[in-house]
């Protein structure tokens, strides 16, 4: 392995960028990842950056159920991500549809129909410290060699 | 002067430097008292599926047969860990947090019954319901087709052309009525409301 790839395995995996997008969540997720930024949980503390844009970010956070809005659009938001990415489930909303999953419902869970999905985190909402767990397992090991997996 | 010395000084103690380059937050560990996923107790499950029955979620709980026991399965993904299974269980089979501490200090309980609701406007007096229900059929086995009964110990009959229900409270949720109803005017809702004992001093 050459001396370049070490370099970029260190990097990336102290300093990972972190997007969010809520496709139709109650916002009970996306108030706990505001609270992962926050002083108690300190996300920043790990390396972990959050951007509003997703064409800045490596890690894609998903929560709420799909809507009938987001169907195309969550694909294209995706395409938008530079590799190497990864999206995370935020929430039982984007695995199952949690309460919302019932007939008659303007949803389309679960989200692995229109992006795949590296790591799903399960609660209503789940903890921060879960959300924090998610991330800083998953993305080390996802972006560990990319350039030599793509040879 | 002096003051700057001071902060010069201070900002090259060792244990300032390693703060200011090293800290890091305490270990972030769920609380004992956090009510996560609920695990089973050891207590033998009865089957009596009354956690499947209050449970919010669509899909969370499943209260599965195995060989020779019942067994409670959650499912994440699912389960929003609301806790309701675990406080309406009869034998305590499932814990999670301190729910079951809270419940029997506060003497908490619930208390469920089966509501029947007929829809005057969609009913046309079939009495497909008071024939087909068990327990009628149990209390008046006169009860036939046209629904009339001389009989009060029915839950339901049909009288002055019109579903009356007597008594509700003998109704085992079966829901063989809902089933049976041509137009669906029937409706059987399993109510809950939650009981306060008061302590015995």
């Amino acid at each position: 392995m050459s001396i370049l790839q070490e370099i970029k395995n260190r990097v990336r995996s102290k300093s990972i960028h972190v997007t969010f997008v809520d496709v139709g969540s109650c916002n009970g997720c996306d108030i706990e990842v505001l609270a992962c930024l926050a002083p108690r949980y300190d996300i920043e503390q790990y390396g972990i950056y959050v951007h509003n844009n997703p064409r800045e970010a490596d890690v894609l956070l998903v929560m709420g159920a799909i809507t009938p809005q987001w169907t195309d659009k969550l694909r294209d938001l995706w395409d938008k991500i530079p590799e190497p990415k990864a999206a995370i489930a935020v929430g039982n909303c984007p695995i199952s549809g949690c309460v919302f999953a019932r007939r008659h419902m303007y949803i389309e869970p679960p989200v692995e129909k229109y992006i795949p999905i590296a790591a799903q985190v399960p609660g209503c909402p789940p903890r921060p410290t879960e959300i924090l767990n998610a991330i800083l397992s998953l993305a080390p090991t996802l972006f560990k060699d990319y350039e030599e997996k793509q040879r | 002067m002096n003051s700057i010395i001071w902060y010069l000084r201070e900002f090259l103690r060792v244990e300032w430097l390693q703060k200011f380059f090293f800290a890091k937050t305490a270990p972030l560990v769920s609380p004992q008292y956090f009510k996560d996923y609920p695990t089973t107790t050891g207590n033998e499950c009865t089957g009596c599926c009354t956690c499947m029955m209050i449970c919010p979620a669509p899909g969370a709980i499943e209260v599965l047969r195995r060989r020779d026991h019942w067994d409670p399965v959650i499912h994440k993904g699912h389960c929003i860990r609301c806790g309701l299974c675990v406080e309406v269980c009869p034998e305590d089979v499932l814990q999670s947090g301190r729910v079951l501490d809270v419940q029997r200090r506060d003497g908490t309980s619930f208390r469920s019954w089966y509501h029947l609701a007929v829809d005057d406007a969609l009913c046309m007096r079939c009495g497909n319901c008071c024939v087909s229900c068990p327990v009628n059929r149990q209390e008046d086995p006169q009860l036939a087709s046209t629904g009339t009964s001389s009989n009060d110990e029915v839950i339901m009959k049909i009288e002055d052309g019109r579903v009356r229900v007597i008594h509700e409270e003998k109704c085992t949720g079966c829901k063989t009525c809902e089933t049976n109803c041509p137009n669906s005017a029937i409706r059987v809702a399993r109510m809950v409301q939650g009981v306060h004992t008061e302590e015995k001093a």
